[in-house]
């Protein structure tokens, strides 16, 4: 059930079944069984625009007195104000504008402090439509509606859509072709001086994509390169070119040589040690896109626009539909010089034949803190994208975990760096307590610090605090997944003894009692 | 399918109920409610392509009354 705080009339835009609605502009008897919230007021339609302006001000604190009433652990989400319905005589009259973004303003500092609201972009929803469209007056003042209750399909969807976008997993890595798709022209026939970057269009409309490009790799998406040509060809032209905007240093990894697309991806998806589902590939040619879906079906393979004027609108749509997130954290920016440094380590690895001396010549560090709220978001995004070292599957919001933690739960997270950089969290624990037993409900580490036995050491503090914490046993089960089996034996190898098997998992128990 | 039964489809679909004919009425239907009424409104608009005005809403207060206006378009 969700519980909807208007000042208009919106049921036609949501719909009867799962709501409940409160009066108009009442911000008092929050129905307290819903399970989520929803503020959704519009801007109020007076003629005055000083009126609108001064009504307006006032709505940040009712927001935030209707928010101190409803369970911090339960879901708020906050639409932000769009005007509906221009109605000043002076052009130069900002005064509604600047109520607006105040409010607006206000609201996204207030969403930062209170991790529970999500904010819901109204505005790119009214985008799409013109004014005439936005507000149909005869409904207005039948019933009070704002939005145009015409638009209810197309709302239902987007807003469905938004929600979603704020647990959403996206996609990690681009994997790009070079030739026609991040510049016109081909390097090996053409030559480098004559690729079509920066300039006149078409060479402007490839400038801007490599732009818009580097701005998702700084937003955390992971770039590699898929390209047939002469990989020392492609790196002085990297080195050398004035008008290319990415660089060598940008990309995580890449293969460019004359073997198939589908062995190279594979292979880059190994040395990135990330899923092929994870992966979007980007290729002008219908035929490699051909060949790369024929032979990897996980992978997403968009069709990719014939003229370069296309690529702002198609980029836009790759972001939408894969790489949109709602918030990305400090990690997630850093992400392909994380990518890149574990490349090294592999080198390095290579270097030693006994592996422990191998993790000692890493110095690693760990850190590990419990029920620190600042690591809830960043552990319920991990549990969402986590796969391979994932015990049991189980996958979290923050609010759930902040949940758990309120009912005597401990919630454990794992920092690690080493001489080659910091990784940052990249692993936790979700323990609830049952009595005297605590149960582990889930455990995952990244895969970019496995094969460093940080796994262990890990466990061994999670017991050594349980045991600090007077619990008696702790319980834990491993749960088959698609992708963990590497992991089955996990909890046998650190000293747990198993309880119970079947074809869908393993229990186990560990007892802290001393002798 | 003519008006009439057209009409009634789509009072059946708004109101989601089956169990309603043509002598249905705002007195005698407890699902139709002035949310409803608004969604039969928008309904009849599009389906039929038609505007309905304001004060032909007010009056349209039973299955009788909306196919008089539907017809009248």
């Amino acid at each position: 059930m969700t519980h909807i705080f208007r000042n208009s009339t919106v049921e036609l835009l949501f719909g009867n079944t799962g709501f409940t609605y409160s009066g108009y502009d009442e911000v008092t008897n929050a129905n307290a069984d819903a399970d989520e919230y929803v503020w959704f007021y519009t801007v109020p339609m007076h003629a005055n625009t000083r009126e609108t302006a001064e009504e307006i001000a006032s709505y940040i604190d009712r927001f935030k007195l209707v928010h101190s009433q409803v369970p911090a652990t339960k879901p708020f989400y906050a639409f932000t104000l769009f005007n509906l319905f221009d109605f000043r005589t002076e052009l130069i009259d900002f005064s509604v504008v600047h109520a607006i973004n105040e409010f607006n303003s206000s609201l996204i500092q207030f969403a930062k402090e209170a991790s529970n609201v999500k904010i819901i972009d109204f505005a790119a929803f009214c985008r799409l439509y013109p004014e005439s469209e936005l507000l149909d007056w005869k409904f207005y003042f039948i019933s009070q509606t704002a939005l145009n209750p015409k638009l209810a399909l197309p709302f239902r969807k987007w807003f469905a859509a938004q929600k979603q976008a704020t647990v959403k997993v996206a996609k990690k890595c681009l994997v790009l072709d070079l030739d026609n798709t991040l510049w016109g022209g081909i390097l090996g026939e053409d030559g480098p001086e004559h690729l079509k970057i920066g300039g006149d269009y078409p060479g402007k409309a490839f400038l801007l994509f490599q732009r818009q490009i580097l701005e998702l790799q700084k937003n955390g998406i992971i770039l590699a390169i898929c390209s047939k040509n002469n990989e020392q060809d492609v790196l002085d032209f990297f080195e050398t070119s004035r008008d290319q905007v990415l660089k060598k240093e940008h990309f995580a990894a890449w293969r460019i040589n004359w073997l198939d697309k589908a062995t190279n991806i594979r292979e880059l998806a190994q040395e990135l040690n990330i899923g092929l589902d994870s992966m979007v590939f980007l290729d002008d040619q219908p035929a490699e896109r051909e060949l790369v879906k024929n032979f990897i079906p996980e992978i997403t393979v968009p069709e990719f626009p014939a003229a370069p004027y296309q690529l702002p609108v198609f980029l836009k749509t790759l972001r939408d539909e894969y790489f949109c997130v709602y918030q990305a954290r400090e990690e997630d920016r850093g992400k392909t010089e994380q990518y890149k440094q574990n490349a090294q380590r592999h080198q390095l690895q290579q270097q030693f034949t006994d592996i422990d001396d191998f993790i000692k010549s890493l110095e690693i560090e760990t850190t590990i803190r419990m029920n620190d709220e600042a690591d809830f978001p960043r552990i319920a995004q991990m549990s969402q994208k986590t796969n391979q070292f994932n015990l049991t599957g189980k996958r979290y919001t923050d609010l759930e975990i902040k949940e758990i933690a309120s009912r005597h739960g401990m919630i454990f997270s794992l920092s690690v760096k080493d001489k080659f950089g910091d990784s940052g969290l990249t692993g936790a624990a979700v323990i609830t307590a049952i009595g005297n037993d605590a149960h582990i409900d889930n455990l995952f580490l990244s895969c970019r610090i496995l094969g460093r036995k940080i796994e262990k050491t890990f466990m061994e503090q999670i017991i050594c605090s349980l045991r600090e914490e007077n619990f008696e046993n702790v319980t834990a089960c491993f749960n088959k997944m698609p992708k963990n089996q590497s992991v089955a034996g996990f909890y046998g190898s650190v000293g747990f003894s198993k309880t119970s098997e079947n074809e869908t998992g393993k229990t186990y128990v560990y007892s802290l009692k001393k002798g | 399918m003519n008006r009439s039964q057209q009409l009634l489809q789509i009072f059946r679909e708004v109101l989601e109920t089956n169990d309603i004919d043509e002598t249905v009425s705002q007195a005698n239907c407890e699902a139709w409610d002035s949310i409803h009424h608004l969604n039969l409104i928008l309904a009849i608009e599009s389906g039929f392509n038609i505007s309905l005005e304001p004060e032909e809403m007010e009056r349209m207060q039973d299955f009788a009354t909306a196919l008089k206006i539907v017809e009248g378009k």
